[in-house]
């Protein structure tokens, strides 16, 4: 579903991305570690298309980004770390909002139901985005990647400021989607929870991906030591 | 997604706050247009009781010579006021809509005025016009300088782009509701303006609606060009603000200054001067070089003399004034022609500038303008000429005073009309609103986001 093909991308003489190969089949999350700098976000911003690659190919369910950029996106959603929203919008408006921006019509309802599933509370629904948690805006970022049935997910570093309960809320749900057959790409920095919800973790520095792994294949000790020798 | 995002703007408090700023100075210019409006129907109505007043007491006074009256007589002439210039009070406030005047010389009488409080002319009015001209595009700015980058900068825009791959539509829908507001309220005021100041549904009504519709959409499609380049929200409000410092105050200042470098008109004062030599020297000259002027310049009255050896006649004194007004006349014709030349100069610049262009307009229907005054004077010259062949030759003939019906004299009107073709200065903003709006679309199709 997602593919980099030699994915390169250069700021005038420095290299954020250097020949990325991956690819990452519907129901997988891939997450990538590293430091800042290495270019989780840069391989992230390729696929969504928000930056152009210097050399190579992303690809979405075979498409090239860039070239088929309208149709593209249609298959891709994404939950920056932080989601912001329109503040004198309701959760509820939010979603509505977003969910048409991308040629979604849901009644009342439905919305309500995405809300939920996305685990916000009830009570938050109707009331302004300003008085929000991170956690909730999170989650309304959920409800919004889910309300557009894309593909793809792309994550960059979503859990980062969650508390260890909205965090484990929040992994809970893209399990959830990835069982549902999307294909997820997550930066994080935190290794523990690409251990406990990534089917492969790959490890970047510098620019270069130095090291695929499959969770399954290491503990999440191990996972430290390694990626600290890594970077 | 529009009534969300009507929603989301309407439940910003800038926005309230902006609307009921311009609303209140919507309504402080309506009171002011009323005020000026109503201070001038004062004026007239004063001015036509006091003719009245006037001419029943100098009949009586002045019973036996006709010469003598209507060396007195005082005829009054209106430069006729519609209701619409309480919307454009543009140079009504310097320039007099009313003049009364003898028979005697004209020019000495033109630039006899009285003189409005200075501070007033200094700052000018806060008419209508002024509010559409300068608060408008200031609260345009305020609504639409950070369109896009507010999204940027409070981090909305990454989840719109990733959401849409058309998010030009979402700016349209922005710009559009903001668009919107502001011609609803716009017209609001129109509306309250019509009721309050009393204001006939006609053409010049129709012009002054439109002409302020296009001027507000004009300032619309800048910031859409605008915008257009993507900067960041200060770099927006700092171009912005400078266009609209350019386009209401500098070039203006800077066209007037040019203008009056380029045509230097002879003061007012310097034609009054010429006129009093041209007959305040005609006491100490021979009579008859003055009578023979007067017959050249009115071959009709060649039959009434001058008494010889005397020293004065009605004839002598009225040829006498005449030669005031043809002495004057060099000046006074290059006096006015300069400032039409002045006028024509400003009205071309303002093609190109639309805020000179509106404020030249909005004035030309409210007749508040230059153009309108000095159509004004022309007039009162046409009047003043009338009343001088119709009563000179009663006064050579020294006919009864008894024999005229002075009860017939009222105020006279000028009234000039609207252009025919007034639409055709909708063209400007046209071709600049198309313009900005085109340049504007292609660079947002071919920026990335």
């Amino acid at each position: 579903m997602l593919e980099a093909i030699n994915l390169s991308k250069i700021y005038g003489d420095q290299p954020a991305l250097t020949n990325l190969n991956l690819m990452i089949e519907e129901g997988e999350i891939f997450a990538l570690l590293g430091q800042n700098g290495a270019g989780k976000t840069t391989t992230i911003n390729c696929f969504l298309g928000f930056i152009e690659p210097s050399s190579g190919q992303a690809k979405i369910n075979g498409m090239t980004v860039g070239h088929n950029h309208n149709e593209t996106k249609k298959y891709l959603a994404y939950i920056p770390e932080t989601v912001m929203l329109y503040p004198n919008l309701s959760g509820i408006e939010n979603l509505e909002f977003f969910s048409s921006l991308a040629g979604f019509s849901y009644k009342k309802n439905e919305i309500v139901d995405l809300l939920k599933k996305a685990g916000l509370s009830s009570t938050a629904h109707e009331k302004r985005v300003n008085g929000y948690s991170k956690g909730m805006r999170q989650k309304v970022g959920i409800a919004i990647a889910i309300a557009k049935k894309a593909k793809a997910l792309l994550l960059d570093e979503p859990t980062s400021g969650l508390d260890p309960k909205a965090s484990n809320e929040f992994s809970e749900i893209i399990q959830e989607l990835a069982a549902n057959g999307t294909a997820i790409l997550m930066a994080t920095h935190d290794i523990f929870r690409a251990k406990e919800i990534a089917n492969r973790i790959g490890i970047m520095k510098e620019g270069n991906l130095v090291s695929i792994i499959h969770s399954k294949d290491i503990s999440a000790n191990e996972l430290e030591k390694l990626y600290l020798q890594t970077v | 997604m529009t009534s969300l995002l009507f929603i989301n703007l309407m439940r910003s408090k800038g926005l309230m706050v902006g609307l009921l700023v311009l609303f209140m100075a919507g309504l402080i210019s309506l009171q002011i247009g009323k005020s000026f409006l109503e201070k001038n129907e004062k004026i007239i109505e004063k001015t036509r009781e006091y003719q009245e007043e006037s001419i029943e007491k100098n009949v009586e006074l002045h019973s036996k010579e006709i010469g003598l009256l209507l060396y007195y007589l005082k005829f009054g002439y209106v430069n006729k006021m519609p209701r619409i210039t309480g919307l454009a009070i543009g140079q009504r406030d310097i320039n007099p809509s009313l003049q009364s005047v003898t028979i005697r010389n004209l020019e000495e009488q033109k630039y006899a005025t009285d003189l409005m409080n200075p501070l007033f002319q200094l700052l000018g009015n806060m008419d209508f016009s002024f509010v559409l001209i300068y608060l408008f595009p200031l609260i345009i700015i305020a609504f639409s300088f950070n369109l896009i980058s507010e999204e940027k900068e409070g981090g909305t825009w990454s989840l719109v782009i990733s959401q849409t791959s058309n998010p030009i539509t979402l700016i349209k829908t922005k710009l559009l509701l903001r668009f919107s507001i502001i011609i609803s309220l716009l017209i609001v005021l129109l509306i309250l303006a019509t009721l309050y100041l009393k204001l006939p549904w006609d053409v010049p009504l129709l012009a002054y609606s439109l002409l302020s519709i296009l001027y507000i959409t004009f300032w619309f499609s800048i910031t859409w060009f605008l915008l257009s380049f993507h900067l960041n929200s200060s770099q927006n409000a700092t171009y912005l603000l400078l266009t609209w410092l350019m386009l209401t105050i500098i070039i203006p200042a800077g066209i007037n200054a040019i203008s009056t470098y380029k045509y230097p008109v002879p003061e007012a004062f310097s034609t009054v001067l010429e006129s009093r030599d041209g007959y305040h020297n005609k006491w100490d000259e021979p009579k008859e070089p003055t009578v023979t002027k007067f017959h050249q310049h009115y071959p009709q009255f060649k039959a009434y003399k001058h008494p010889e050896g005397k020293d004065y006649s009605w004839l002598w004194y009225y040829a006498m004034q005449q030669m005031g007004d043809d002495d004057a006349a060099a000046v006074s014709k290059e006096f006015q022609e300069k400032l039409l030349q002045r006028n024509q100069f400003a009205a071309n610049i303002g093609l190109f500038v639309p805020s000179i262009h509106t404020q030249l307009n909005l004035n030309s229907i409210g007749k508040s303008d230059l153009g309108n005054h000095l159509s004004f004077l022309k007039s009162l010259e046409h009047f003043h000429e009338k009343k001088r062949l119709y009563y000179y030759p009663k006064i050579f003939k020294d006919v009864s005073v008894q024999e005229e019906n002075w009860k017939n004299i009222t105020l006279a009107y000028f009234d000039e009309k609207i252009p025919d073709k007034w639409y055709l200065q909708l063209i400007s903003y046209l071709i600049f609103i198309g313009s900005f709006l085109i340049w504007g679309n292609t660079k947002f199709r071919t920026n990335k986001y």
